[in-house]
């Protein structure tokens, strides 16, 4: 059996110390802010950021650098005989391109999946892969089983504004119409790719019911339905206001009894195309034992 | 010795006596309204429901079999339907006809059974009968005719008589059984418009002679079921317009829209027009006002950023086109505003699977429902409820598969739901929202992705979580609830009920909200009308604020008629 390291990069949410712990290997994601580079978990906290954020100094995000990717593979090789590489989703950065490019000169030791996972859907990927490897499946079949697996997801981000999704560019244009007279919280989904709407809400309480709905249908009608084996993952993430995360934590957890769910906050990378003050929930298909 | 049966000829001159009798009493029935608000309008509804058929009828002349009379009571009546004792009073007349279409002549028999299935159908139609109501009375007449048939009863003007005594003997008893029409010491405005219908028919039945010209009914105006949106627009038509352009852009910031910026700009707004809307949102601001000079409005806004969407229309010359149309008993786009602009033309419409359809009155209220992608406004609500036929008209213009309609007032939703059921070629889900903030809940609410049904159960849902209060003024002393009312006092008046009644309009608003607002609230919205100016509106808004600091309030211009304030809590 071949040895196998799993890696992934700070938008997975897995912090420095959550990877050493579970034995996988977390690239930290850049931000260039003021001139300056910092990268998440290393040099910029949650806190940091918000603050940086909320106080409109201008952020911009970049994909990890190609140094930073060879460096940390190289390593890895001389311990491992294949890695497992599962960057942020390709439809919301340029990484995934970037590492599979990389990883031709590496004659398949290096697979990079195209799952288009982002975020708490990223992280659970990256769970997959460590439990696929222990399985004894090879850096190209967990590539594979990946990728096949890649829409069986689906997370909905209540916005608390509009503000960042404007400024920022990642968005399709159905998502960038919800402008109107009313102050509006845009609900948005992402299922693979990018950022898209999903529906609109006036209050908190109809964003968290609409996003709660919309999770039950996708079980439903896409992720096999409420089993006895309860094959579902399911995740919250939030932006900043934790307080109001573990409100929802405790109303998703109440909703879907007997179900583990887990929250993160939202990668940061996210975090400033939508700002502070954002909820999310999450489902992931469980891999079939 | 008096007539022992009812043929064709002498059935038509009844309905029309009938109806013209009601005609007579509208005004009167109107102000038997609980409510002593300025729209009672029960009166008006019924006449407008009679008078679509009636023109029907009158239509047929001397010449009409049974069977047609009968098609022509049922068919008017059903699309001419406003209001809900419109509504009811259609379906009676719908299974009065069922009946009586089978015969060449009627006698007591028949009758009885006619009045029989009138009740019958009528209940059918009302989701949740309500006692004390038009459909008790029907119910106490059909009744006694039922008892007369089955005695043997064989005078036919005795069987009359003793009918509509018994209707009027069940009107005045509906006050012991609706505690508010007791306390507002009225009888049921529906049923009193029921037994006007049947003294009129009865007068014709004794040989009166009844004019009825077509040209003396105020309510006769344009074609078929749309004579009172035709008078609507008469006055519309004929009020002078102030201000000549209706002025629309976006101006694109360049810099921040501070809170004095943006009340400066609306000072001179106000200064040069009417009709302002000027919202801003972060980085733009939508701009709307009526002017004689769109010029000024618009170079002062270049001051602020650059300008987008464009749009500026000659409301004197559309006037002059709807006056036109109206001569030419042209009436058919005129349930759209054209001076609202943003509403597509039928044909141009492009296709797609749901749409949407909303009654509403006022610009800043239409305003909103347009940014919030609704295809078609009926203008109407409280003060003029669109009939059955109006929104199968809005309907047809909507070119989509399903068709989400909000009547977003309760007189309003039998008439949609009778739509509904008249609408074959595509699929009219009648979301039942009783008020404005309901039918803005439901299309915020509405999802593209999910299915018709699965949009309207979540509908459902949300609007069942909206509060809504309206604050008006009364027209006459009366009591509700054990709270005095009297004449021009400031009632505000919740989705059960009067909330708040006194003389300072502020007050009567804040006491109303006050009874609105409870732990789980977290938004009032707050819907300013054409009588409150932006500087009122404002001043509620700050007592709103400081009264629930964790509570967010929006502040918006709806521009509707006669309701001071619509609040919402949610």
């Amino acid at each position: 059996m071949s040895k196998i390291a799993i890696v992934t990069d700070s938008n997975s949410g897995i912090t420095q110390s959550q990877a050493e712990e579970c034995g996988i290997y977390v690239l930290p994601m850049p931000f260039m802010i003021g001139g300056k580079t910092y990268f998440e978990d290393i040099d910029l906290t949650q806190e940091q950021f918000y603050e940086m954020l909320t106080t409109g100094q201008e952020i911009s995000t970049s994909q990890p650098s190609p140094e930073s990717v060879l460096e940390l593979w190289d390593r890895l090789l001389k311990e491992y005989d294949e890695i497992v590489h599962i960057p942020m989703s390709s439809g919301l950065s340029g990484s995934c391109q970037s590492a599979m490019m990389l990883a031709q000169d590496y004659n398949g030791k290096i697979q990079v999946v195209n799952n288009q996972r982002i975020s708490v859907t990223q992280r659970q990927s990256a769970m997959d892969a460590k439990h696929l490897a222990a399985k004894g499946m090879n850096a190209a079949q967990i590539k594979e089983f990946l990728e096949n697996d890649k829409f069986n997801s689906s997370i909905y981000i209540m916005l608390d504004t509009l503000y960042y999704l404007k400024k920022g560019g990642r968005i399709t244009p159905a998502a960038a119409a919800i402008g109107t007279l009313l102050k509006l919280k845009p609900v948005l989904q992402i299922q693979g790719e990018k950022l898209d709407a999903f529906a609109k809400a006036r209050t908190t309480g109809q964003g968290k019911s609409l996003m709660i709905n919309a999770i039950k249908n996708d079980i439903i009608n896409r992720f096999g339905g409420f089993t006895e084996e309860k094959g579902i993952w399911l995740q919250i993430a939030y932006t900043y206001d934790r307080e109001a995360a573990q409100t929802w934590y405790e109303e998703v957890a109440a909703a879907f009894p007997g179900y583990d769910v887990h929250m993160d906050p939202l990668s940061l990378s996210v975090a400033c195309h939508i700002g502070p003050g954002a909820l999310a929930v999450a489902c992931c298909k469980k891999i079939p034992e | 010795m008096s007539l022992q049966q009812i043929d064709a000829k002498m059935l038509s001159k009844m309905f029309l006596a009938g109806a013209k009798n009601l005609e007579n009493k509208k005004e009167w029935i109107n102000e038997l309204n609980v409510f002593p608000v300025p729209d009672g309008d029960t009166g008006t509804n019924m006449t407008m429901t009679i008078m679509s058929a009636a023109k029907e009828v009158a239509a047929l002349g001397d010449n009409g079999t049974m069977d047609s009379l009968c098609k022509a009571i049922s068919s008017g009546s059903l699309r001419g339907a406003r209001g809900n004792s419109g509504v009811i009073l259609s379906q009676l007349f719908r299974g009065f006809t069922k009946v009586v279409k089978t015969y060449d002549v009627l006698d007591i028999p028949v009758l009885a059974e006619a009045l029989e299935k009138a009740v019958e159908t009528a209940y059918k139609a009302v989701m949740k009968p309500k006692e004390g109501t038009i459909l008790t009375v029907a119910r106490g007449a059909a009744e006694k005719a039922g008892q007369l048939a089955g005695d043997g009863c064989t005078d036919l003007e005795t069987f009359c008589r003793a009918v509509i005594e018994q209707a009027e003997y069940v009107l005045g008893q509906t006050p012991e059984m609706l505690p508010v029409l007791k306390q507002a010491g009225v009888v049921d405005s529906g049923g009193q418009g029921l037994v006007e219908v049947l003294h009129g028919a009865f007068d014709a039945f004794m040989g009166k002679e009844v004019d009825f010209d077509l040209n003396s009914a105020p309510a006769a105006g344009g074609g078929t079921g749309r004579t009172g949106r035709t008078s609507s627009y008469e006055a519309q038509a004929n009020a002078e317009i102030r201000f000549g352009y209706c002025t629309e852009f976006i101006i694109l910031l360049n810099k921040p829209f501070i809170k004095k910026t943006e009340m400066d700009f609306k000072a001179f707004l106000e200064s040069i027009g009417d009709s302002i809307v000027c919202v801003a949102d972060d980085d733009v601001v939508k701009v709307h006002v009526h002017t004689n000079d769109p010029g000024l409005a618009i170079q002062r806004a270049l001051k602020y950023g650059a300008l987008s969407n464009m749009k500026i229309d000659n409301m004197r010359l559309e006037h002059q086109e709807k006056l036109f149309k109206m001569s030419g008993g042209q009436t058919e786009e005129l349930s759209v505003e054209l001076a609202g602009g943003a509403v597509p033309a039928a044909p141009g419409m492009p296709h797609k699977e749901s749409g949407f359809i909303a009654v509403s009155v006022g610009d800043g209220v239409n305003e909103i429902f347009r940014s919030l992608g609704v295809d078609y406004i009926i203008e109407g609500g409280q003060t003029m409820n669109p009939s059955t036929a109006d929104i199968l008209d809005a309907v047809e213009k909507v070119n989509a598969d399903t068709v989400f309609i909000l009547p977003n007032n309760k007189n309003i939703i039998l008439a949609a739901n009778q739509a509904a059921e008249l609408t074959t070629e595509k699929n009219l889900v009648v979301i039942p929202t009783k008020t404005i903030p309901q039918g803005i809940a439901a299309v915020i609410n509405y999802v593209p992705e999910l299915t018709a049904d699965e949009n309207e159960e979540a509908m459902l849902e949300e609007i069942g979580k909206v509060r809504t209060g309206q604050v008006t003024y009364a027209v006459r002393d009366t009591v509700i609830d054990e709270k005095e009312i009297k004449k021009d006092d400031y009632m505000g008046i919740g989705d059960a009920g009067l909330l708040a009644v006194g003389q300072d309009i502020a007050r009567v608003t804040e006491e109303m909200v006050a009874a609105m607002v409870d732990d789980e609230s977290e938004l009032i919205s707050v819907y300013y009308g054409s009588d409150v100016n932006e500087t009122e509106a404002e001043a509620l808004r700050r007592s709103l604020e400081s009264a629930y600091p964790s509570l967010d309030i929006e502040l918006q211009f709806g521009g509707q008629p006669i309701y001071y304030y619509v609040i919402s809590v949610e």
